[in-house]
C-alpha cells in the first residue's frame, strides 16, 4: 500500500496527460457527468457517484472505423495477373487498411461496477476470436480506479456480489483518505504508470466499509425459463419506448451495426470507411432481415430479450452477468422500467 | 494489432452466373494463395461477402472445399448488401471473412438414408451435402432430394437435376406453389410433396433449409410421420453484423446462430425460449 | 380530483365505450409512470398530480389496434393535459387514429415540474412549458376534469427570453451553441420514441435507401438528425417537450423546437394542435396560395 497527496495526484496526473489520452470525470451539464479526455487535471470532478454515460465508449466507441477501403481503377491490363485471374485494364484494385490506437489511454477514477463490466465484456469480446479493435483498447488502456464511500439509491452492485470497493480488474486503486489517496498497485501496467512518481508508503489497509445487505436477488435460470412466456412481459414493455437509452448507457451492453460509407471519391478512385456504430435491441428493426421479416417485431419481445440476455442468455453462453448494478438504466429510463423491479416481479411471480 | 477477425480476405469474381429469377451464384477466388489453401470449410458453414461501399453479410457457402475450386455463393436480390452484389461482374474485387459457424454432422450421417429438403434459396447451403454424398457414394444410404421454390424459375441448380438423378440410390423430387405453362412436374408445397414421397424414418437423417415457416411445417409433418427430433437436422438464419459472436444481435434465446450454429437439430431447437420462426 | 378521473376510467371501461384507459400511475422510487388500464377494478391504480409530465397521446396509435385478426381496432381511453391534447390534434388531423374511437380525458393542470418521471429524483421547479403556458385546461376533450385557474394565467416567458438570447446571437455563435449540445447526443432516438407527432414507420435517419444520413454516431450526423427532425415537426410540435425531458444528455431540443414555433406562429399564425382539422403550414398545398414577395 502507498499513500499519494493530492497535491502529488496533480502532478502524477499532470505527467499522464503528458503522455497518453487521460479520461476522466468532468461535469458537463446541471445533472451530466461524463468520463471525458481532459487537458487539465483541474477540470477533473472527484465529487460524484458515477457517471451519466458508462465509460464504456473508450473500448467499444459509439463510433469507429473498423477498416478504410481504397479502389483504385486499374490503368492497364495485366498488372498482377496471375493464372486464372480475370483482371482487365479498368478493373479496380482494392486496399485495405485497418485503423490503430494514436494514443495510450489513461482512465483514471472510474468506479468497480465500471471496471467489473470491461471484465464481463472481456469474456465475449477476447473470446476467441477475440475482437481486435476491442482488445487493442484494453490492452493500451490503464485502470486508475477510485473505490466509492457509499452506493447510492439505484445502485445495487452488492445484489451482484460485487462491492463497492474492489479493486479487482484495476491496474491502480485509489481509496479518499485524509490530505490524499490510500494507494494500491494492482498490476504491472499499474507499477509502470506510477514509475515517475514516488508515493510513500503506507503502513495501514485500505478502509473496510460496511456496506449494506443486498436488497435484491437474481433468480436461477430455471425461474428465468419458467417466466419466459409470462404475459408479465407484454405489461411491462407498454409503456416502454423502445428509444435506446439504457443500451447506451450501460456499461455491459455491446451490440453494433457495421456499414460501409464512401468518404472520398474522384475519377477511378474510391475510399471507404467500414464503420462500426452503437446498436441496440431495443430497436424496433434490430432484427429486420431484407425481405422484411422482423422475429422480434413486438416490443414485449425485445424487452424481454434484453432482460434474459443480461441475467440468462450472457452467463449461460460467455460466464459472468451481463449487469453490474450500477443503476444507470434505472435512474434514465423515461418512463420507469426499474431493472429491479424487474428482478423481484420475476422472482415473484 | 492481433489478428483481426472484422479484416476481410480479398478475392475476386470468377464468375457471376444466374441461379433463378433474381439469384446469383458467385464463384470468388481469393488473391493469395496462401489464404485459399487455408480457408477450409465443410457443408453447412457461412461466411461474410464484402459489396465494398455498402457492406457485407452473411450467405451459406454452396461450394464443396477440395471439389469445387472457388468459393461459391448463392445470393437472392433482397437488401442493400445483395443489390449491390448483383451489379457485380466477374473481375470485380470482393471481401470475404470466414469460414464461420458449425457445420452438418457428415461423418455421423454416414451410413444412413438421407432425405434433403430445400425450399426455394434455402437450397444453396444444402448443396455442398449433396455433392458430398455424391463424391463419397458407397459410405451414405438411400439419398431422397425434395426440392421445392415458389415458381420453377426460382428453382436453384437446375443444371445439376440431372447429375443427381443419375446418380445411384439417389431420387430427385420437384414441386412449386404455382406452375406454369412448361411446368409439368408436382403443384404444391413441399410438405404435400413430403406426404406423396413418404420417406421411412428407418435409420434416417432429415435435413432441412428454407423459410422458416417452411422449416416449421416440414418439421411438423416428419413428426406425423415418426421421425425423432434427433433425426431431423436444420440450418437457420438471422440478422448478423459479424459472424462471430460479437455483435449479439443474431440470438434466438441463448443460440447465437453464428456460434452455435447455423446447424442445429431439432432436439436443440425445440428447447430454444425464442422461436426461430 | 383523482377521485372523478378514477371513476370516469372505471365508468368508460365498465360500460365498454374503450377497452383501454392510458394514464398516469405510481412507479418505482417515486416516479410516476404511463399506465395502461383495461378493467374497472384496476383504475384504483391511477394517479394525479404534478408529475404527470408524460404525453400520452404517444401511445395512442400503438394502443389503437386490433387485439386479433378481424377484429375492430381497440378503442382508447387517454388522459391529456393542454399541451398533450394539442399534441393530439396533429395526429387527429393526419388521420392518425379516428376520433371516434378515443374517448378523451381532460384534466385541467397546474403545471409539471422538472424531474418528472424519473426514478429517484426530487422535483424541481415548474417545466419551462408550464411556466409559459396560457392554457391550462385541454380543449376539444369528452369530459374535463378540475377547472381553468381561478385568476387566469400570467404566462412567464421562460422560453421566449431564452430564444430571444439564442436569436442575439451570431450564426457563427449559434452553431456553436448547437454543435455542443449536439456533440452530447447519442442517437438513442428517445427524443424520437417519445414525440407523437414522430410516427414515421421507417425514420429518414435510419433509411439505408437511401442512406440520408447514416448511422455513425458522429456531430455531423447528429446535426443532421436534430435540424432534420425540428424541420419535419415544424407546425406540428404541440410543444410538450417530451423530447427534451427523455434525454439522458440534457439536450435543448426543448428551444430547438420552440424556435420552430415561434417561426411558424410568426409567419403563419399558426399554433399546432389549435384544433384537429386546420392543416400544417408546411404540409399543406393550397393553389389559391401566394406569397407576397
Amino acid at each position: 500500500m502507498n499513500f499519494i497527496t493530492d497535491a502529488q495526484l496533480r502532478g502524477w496526473l499532470a505527467q499522464l496527460i503528458a503522455e497518453s489520452t487521460v479520461i476522466a470525470p468532468r461535469r458537463a451539464g446541471e445533472d451530466l457527468l461524463l468520463y471525458q479526455p481532459v487537458e487539465d487535471p483541474d477540470a477533473i470532478c472527484y465529487d460524484f457517484g458515477r457517471s451519466t454515460v458508462s465509460p464504456r465508449e473508450f473500448f467499444l466507441p459509439a463510433t469507429e472505423a473498423l477498416l478504410t477501403v481504397e479502389r483504385v481503377r486499374q490503368a492497364t491490363a495485366g498488372d498482377g495477373a496471375t493464372a486464372g485471374n480475370a483482371r482487365v485494364a479498368g478493373q479496380w484494385e482494392v486496399k485495405l487498411t485497418e485503423p490503430h490506437l494514436q494514443h495510450d489511454q489513461v482512465l483514471f477514477a472510474v468506479r468497480p461496477c465500471d471496471v467489473h463490466a470491461l471484465t464481463a465484456l472481456d469474456a465475449l469480446m477476447l473470446k476467441e476470436p477475440a475482437d481486435a479493435y476491442y482488445a487493442e483498447r484494453r490492452a493500451r488502456t490503464t485502470l486508475i480506479g477510485l473505490a466509492c464511500e457509499q452506493m447510492g439509491p439505484s445502485c445495487f452492485c452488492t445484489s451482484l456480489g460485487l462491492s463497492p470497493d474492489d479493486g479487482a480488474g484495476m491496474d491502480v486503486m485509489l481509496y479518499r483518505a485524509d490530505g490524499g489517496y490510500i494507494l494500491e498497485i494492482l498490476t504491472d501496467k499499474g507499477r509502470v504508470a506510477l514509475a515517475s512518481q514516488a508515493p510513500v508508503d503506507f503502513e495501514g489497509s485500505r478502509p473496510q466499509r460496511a456496506w449494506p445487505e443486498a436488497a435484491y436477488q437474481v433468480p436461477p435460470r430455471a425461474v428465468w425459463t419458467e417466466r419466459f412466456n409470462d404475459p408479465y412481459w407484454a405489461s411491462l414493455a407498454e409503456r416502454c419506448l423502445s428509444c435506446k437509452i439504457c443500451s447506451y448507457i450501460c456499461p455491459t451492453c455491446r451490440c453494433f451495426d457495421v456499414r460501409d460509407y464512401t468518404v472520398a471519391q474522384a475519377a477511378g478512385y474510391q475510399k471507404i470507411e467500414r464503420l462500426r456504430c452503437w446498436d441496440s435491441c431495443m430497436a424496433e428493426g434490430y432484427r429486420r432481415i431484407a425481405g422484411g421479416h422482423n422475429p422480434r417485431a413486438a416490443k414485449a419481445q425485445r424487452l424481454r430479450n434484453r432482460f434474459y440476455c443480461k441475467f440468462d442468455y450472457y452467463p449461460a453462453d460467455f460466464g459472468p452477468l451481463a449487469c453490474v448494478g450500477c443503476g444507470r438504466c434505472v435512474d434514465q429510463c423515461p418512463v420507469n422500467v426499474d431493472i429491479t423491479e424487474v428482478l423481484q416481479d420475476v422472482a415473484a411471480r | 494489432m492481433i489478428d483481426n477477425p472484422y479484416l476481410p480476405h480479398l478475392g475476386h469474381l470468377t464468375a457471376v452466373e444466374p441461379l433463378g429469377t433474381g439469384i446469383k451464384l458467385f464463384k470468388v477466388q481469393f488473391d493469395d494463395p496462401a489464404v485459399a489453401r487455408q480457408f477450409v470449410y465443410e457443408p453447412g458453414q457461412f461466411g461474410f461477402l464484402s459489396a465494398f461501399g455498402v457492406g457485407e453479410a452473411p450467405f451459406g457457402i454452396t461450394s464443396v472445399a477440395g471439389i469445387d475450386q472457388t468459393v461459391d455463393f448463392a445470393v437472392a436480390k433482397v437488401g442493400t448488401v445483395t443489390h449491390a452484389l448483383h451489379e457485380m461482374n466477374p473481375g470485380d474485387v470482393v471481401g470475404v471473412r470466414g469460414p464461420m459457424g458449425n457445420c452438418f454432422p457428415m461423418p455421423e450421417i454416414k451410413g444412413k438414408n438421407v432425405i434433403v429438403l430445400g425450399g426455394g434459396i434455402g437450397g444453396a447451403p444444402l448443396r455442398p451435402v449433396i455433392t458430398s454424398i455424391l463424391n463419397d457414394r458407397d459410405n451414405y444410404g438411400n439419398l431422397s432430394i425434395l426440392w421445392a421454390a415458389r415458381n420453377p424459375s426460382l428453382l436453384v441448380f437446375t443444371d445439376e437435376y440431372d447429375v443427381w438423378r443419375q446418380a445411384p440410390r439417389t431420387q430427385l423430387h420437384l414441386t412449386v406453389d404455382e406452375g406454369n405453362a412448361s411446368w409439368s412436374g408436382h403443384v404444391g408445397l413441399i410438405t404435400q410433396l413430403l406426404q406423396k414421397v413418404a420417406p421411412s424414418p428407418d435409420n434416417a437423417t432429415v435435413i432441412i433449409c428454407g423459410p422458416p415457416i417452411m422449416i416449421h411445417f416440414a418439421i411438423t409433418e416428419l413428426q406425423k410421420m415418426d421421425f425423432t427430433s434427433e433425426q431431423i437436422i436444420t440450418t437457420l438464419e438471422a440478422k448478423m453484423k459479424c459472424g462471430i459472436g460479437k455483435c449479439g444481435r443474431c440470438n434466438m434465446g441463448e443460440k447465437y446462430v453464428c456460434l452455435h450454429g447455423p446447424v442445429f437439430r431439432h432436439s436443440e431447437i425445440k428447447d430454444f425460449l425464442e422461436s426461430f420462426v | 380530483m383523482i377521485e372523478q378521473i378514477c371513476s370516469i376510467a372505471e365508468q368508460i371501461l365498465a360500460d365498454k365505450t374503450v377497452d383501454v384507459v392510458i394514464g398516469y400511475e405510481a412507479g418505482t422510487r417515486g416516479a410516476v409512470r404511463p399506465a395502461f388500464i383495461r378493467s374497472a377494478a384496476e383504475a384504483g391504480r391511477l394517479v394525479w398530480n404534478d408529475a404527470c409530465t408524460h404525453n400520452l397521446a404517444n401511445y395512442v396509435r400503438e394502443k389503437h389496434v386490433s387485439p386479433k385478426k378481424g377484429a375492430p381496432p381497440a378503442k382508447v381511453g387517454v388522459i391529456l393535459k393542454a399541451c398533450d391534447a394539442r399534441a393530439l390534434n396533429v395526429l387527429l388531423r393526419d388521420n392518425q387514429a379516428p376520433r371516434a374511437d378515443l374517448y378523451l380525458i381532460g384534466v385541467a393542470c397546474q403545471g409539471m415540474r422538472q424531474n418528472s418521471g424519473f426514478a429517484g429524483r426530487d422535483l424541481g421547479d415548474l417545466e419551462l412549458r408550464c411556466q409559459d403556458c396560457a392554457e391550462r385546461v385541454p380543449a376539444g376533450c369528452d369530459v374535463v376534469v378540475g377547472e381553468a385557474p381561478a385568476a387566469g394565467v400570467a404566462p412567464a416567458s421562460a422560453i421566449a427570453r431564452e430564444l430571444d438570447r439564442l436569436a442575439a446571437l451570431s450564426p457563427a455563435e449559434r452553431q456553436a451553441f448547437w454543435d455542443a449540445e449536439f456533440a452530447r447526443c447519442l442517437r438513442c432516438y428517445a427524443c424520437r420514441q417519445a414525440c407523437p407527432a414522430c410516427y414515421c414507420v421507417e425514420c429518414t435517419a435510419e433509411q439505408l435507401e437511401p442512406s440520408w444520413i447514416g448511422v455513425a454516431i458522429r456531430t455531423p450526423e447528429k446535426r443532421f438528425f436534430h435540424t432534420m427532425r425540428a424541420y419535419h415537426l415544424a407546425g406540428r410540435c404541440a410543444g410538450c417537450d417530451e423530447c427534451a425531458r427523455v434525454c439522458p444528455v440534457g439536450v435543448r431540443l426543448d428551444l430547438l423546437n420552440a424556435w420552430f414555433r415561434r417561426e411558424i406562429e410568426g409567419t403563419y399564425g399558426y399554433r399546432a394542435g389549435q384544433d384537429a382539422t386546420t392543416p400544417a403550414p408546411l404540409a399543406s398545398f393550397v393553389p389559391s396560395e401566394s406569397l407576397d414577395l
